[in-house]
């Protein structure tokens, strides 16, 4: 156990299956394979696996993206890190054919390949194409592509294992935001499920739901919730897909009241889904999604972070529907 | 341009070029290959001792407003990497230009910048923008106030750096991706030729860009349907943090062309005649109708990707370990290497030994730049912050959306 970063504890776990695998790749622009933390050695992919099997390539995401399916289809194991720039280039590898493969070829394509696909870090002043969260929905609405969104280094070490061994294609899901979040990780290699969300807190009052880099901001607020004597039900999705409906379900049943989060546009945001299926499934219950608005993000910070649900928001919100 | 070794290209019944090899040879074939541009643009202008060096043809004031564009670049640039380094309060990102000055300014120097919208030639940039938007003719003190999102900024505070845009004199924007932007310019160049237009699109996009199927695509179509259509690549060796020997298979991109059967042409990317020259010819042989062109400007950036690590203030370039470099960083003496041949020396002591300019005129010039930045600077900083609900507007033409954060 020691302090680890997401990309530390994301590296170390790769490290450990390249290790175990001589013939795993893993395929970058921009964002090196290389992490350290206090107290561990550093890791550096490609030093140590060498550019024959980790390859620093042009901007080209598309051929990232068809490398490692095709490395995936020929038997091999294969990762690739798409940087946010990048996220929305890879679209067609994923959507017509890594998501519909198996499908097309009656179950004999094998595509045991991971794409980590990085959202930005919503950094303000970045604007537009560097500080937009909506890749969640784009891909979690395809078919036959495990799509999992951790919110923190311990969850991510443990899909990634889980993720690198399913034989299905998976679309990790990177919120850049969380990139200087450290906690406590285990060495040792282990697997977190990939189609369980994680009840974070307990409570009978509301449920609150979100995913990925909205989580820190969620957190906040159950906590603000909680001192002001509310019980919350407070949900980190980790998965988009598929959807783990039975703890959602289980959750609103108990509480009757659920509030989403997303960072994501609110049109078919994640939590528009988690409403759908809650409401498919309890009676009498009330709902509410709080999200970006269906803008770009601007560039100013003071549009930019008055549009970005934060832990204000989302205290007020569920103080409107318990209150 | 082309004097040298030229025959063998001219009389080459493709744009033939020279095998390549390491030192002055490379360099002869860069100016072989703008020798192979002029070959395939009129062989008749060639046969007639036309030689390509435009730039011969220039009125003094046409040169003095070069030079004063380089100044006024460098000077907008080495005021923000200074404010970036200086002012806390300052907010900017910026992906700074200095080192790469002549490419924006001989290119643009060959472009029609001023009149009605139906006139103008297009620029598409890139997520390094500051030099292109100068020397197209975006204001100083708009872009500056952009620079800090500011609601009177060129772009009223939505684009920062990466997404300013000035259609009013052919500014089509800055672009933070890398690949789409040239296709998109071949979009304005096909609008063009269809309506008959002289007008001309340039695309300008990094050594990077080579490496995205957008290269292809652009280069492709534009070669099969003739359009008016520049793509300059400015070669400043670097993709993000990657030598561009990571992406690309050839030392001079510009070969690519022969692919497409259209002309490839090296420049010297230091050198604000040598770019001038070949845009000309670039430019000359769109209009008229002769399709695409490639020019691959050598060049440098004297500042990392993104930011200023490794610079301070009041001094010219970025040296030492970027820590977001990690794997591939630039070696200082490259940097101060390639600092030996600045475009602004290069520039003004041309147009000295031309008699254009004196050296104090000059240093008149220049001293004029850095005021106007400093002024453009120190405006931007007086300028009114934006209304956080304003972010709802400007999604669609009309109207704003709805907020959707609060419950």
């Amino acid at each position: 156990m020691a302090r680890k970063s997401f990309m530390y504890a994301v590296l170390e776990a790769v490290q450990y299956e390249m290790r175990k695998d001589p013939n795993m790749i893993w395929i970058f622009e921009l964002t090196p394979p290389v992490a350290s933390t206090p107290g561990m050695p550093v890791i550096n992919l490609e030093k140590e696996f060498g550019r024959k099997r980790v390859v620093n390539t042009g901007i080209d995401e598309m051929w990232m993206a068809g490398c490692v399916l095709g490395a995936g289809l020929a038997g091999s194991k294969a990762v690739t890190y798409i940087p946010y720039q990048g996220n929305g280039m890879v679209f067609q590898m994923l959507q017509n054919h890594a998501g519909k493969l198996r499908s097309m070829t009656g179950g004999k394509a094998s595509m045991p390949v991971v794409f980590i696909l990085e959202m930005t870090g919503q950094t303000p002043g970045f604007a537009g194409q560097h500080s937009d969260y909506e890749i969640d929905t784009y891909y979690a609405h395809i078919p036959g592509l495990k799509t999992v969104i951790p919110s923190n280094p311990k969850d991510a070490k443990g899909m990634m294992a889980a993720a690198i061994r399913d034989p299905n294609p998976v679309v990790f899901l990177w919120a850049d935001g969380l990139r200087e979040m450290m906690e406590e990780v285990p060495n040792e290699q282990y697997e977190t499920p990939l189609d369980k969300a994680a009840l974070r807190t307990t409570g009978s009052d509301i449920t609150i739901v979100g995913s990925g880099g909205g989580m820190p901001e969620v957190l906040k607020a159950t906590e603000q919730l909680q001192q002001q004597g509310m019980k919350v039900d407070t949900i980190d999705l980790r998965v988009l897909k598929q959807m783990d409906t039975e703890t959602l379900v289980k959750s609103v049943q108990k509480t009757k009241r659920l509030l989403t989060v997303d960072q994501s546009y609110y049109t078919l945001c994640p939590g528009a889904e988690v409403i759908a299926r809650c409401a498919e499934n309890v009676d009498g219950a009330r709902f509410k999604r709080i999200a970006f608005p269906d803008a770009p993000p601007p560039a100013a910070p003071e549009m930019f972070l008055w549009m970005r649900p934060n832990a204000g928001h989302i205290v007020a919100a569920a103080k409107k529907m318990v209150g | 341009m082309a004097e040298l070794e030229c025959s063998e290209v001219s009389q080459g019944t493709e744009n033939a070029r020279l095998i390549s090899s390491p030192g002055r040879r490379t360099f002869l074939k860069g100016v072989a290959g703008a020798g192979a541009a002029v070959s395939l643009m009129s062989r008749n202008a060639w046969a007639d001792g036309e030689i390509g060096f435009w730039a011969k043809d220039l009125p003094k004031d046409k040169l003095t407003e070069m030079f004063n564009t380089i100044v006024r670049i460098r000077w907008y640039e080495r005021t923000m990497v200074d404010k970036m380094i200086t002012d806390p309060k300052f907010r900017g990102y910026n992906h700074f230009y200095p080192g790469q000055e002549a490419v924006a300014t001989g290119v643009c120097a060959a472009l029609n910048n001023k009149g009605s919208f139906d006139q103008l030639d297009v620029v598409y940039s890139t997520h390094r923008p500051s030099g292109h938007a100068i020397a197209k003719g975006v204001d100083m003190k708009k872009m500056a106030a952009e620079y800090d999102f500011r609601a009177t900024g060129l772009n009223g505070g939505y684009a920062g750096e990466m997404h300013i845009a000035d259609p009013s004199c052919g500014f089509m924007g800055a672009d933070g991706m890398i690949g789409p932007g040239p296709v998109i310019a071949t979009g304005s160049a096909f609008a063009f030729r269809a309506r008959g237009s002289k007008q001309v699109s340039v695309n300008f996009g990094g050594d990077g860009t080579y490496a995205t199927p957008a290269f292809h695509g652009a280069l492709n179509n534009a070669a099969l349907l003739k359009l008016p259509f520049i793509y300059v690549i400015e070669n400043n060796l670097y993709h993000q943090y990657a030598h561009y020997s990571y992406s690309c298979p050839m030392k001079d991109i510009a070969d690519a062309a022969r692919t497409y059967r259209i002309p490839g042409v090296v420049v010297d990317g230091q050198d604000v005649f040598q770019v001038y020259n070949a845009a000309k010819t670039a430019v000359d042989r769109a209009r008229a109708g002769e399709g695409p062109t490639l020019i691959e400007a050598k060049t440098y950036r004297y500042y990392n990707h993104w930011g200023a690590p490794g610079a301070k203030a009041g001094q010219l370039g970025a040296f030492g370990y970027d820590p977001l470099a990690i794997t591939s960083f630039r070696p200082e003496r490259e940097v101060r290497a390639w600092m030996q041949r600045d475009p602004v020396d290069i520039c003004r002591n041309t147009l000295v030994n031309w008699g254009v300019l004196t050296r104090a005129q000059a240093d008149e010039i220049e001293a004029a730049a850095k005021q106007e930045a400093i002024d453009a600077s120190a405006w931007a900083d007086q300028q009114p912050f934006c209304k956080p609900e304003d972010g709802l507007k400007h999604v669609f033409v009309e109207g704003a959306v709805l907020a959707r954060q609060f419950g």
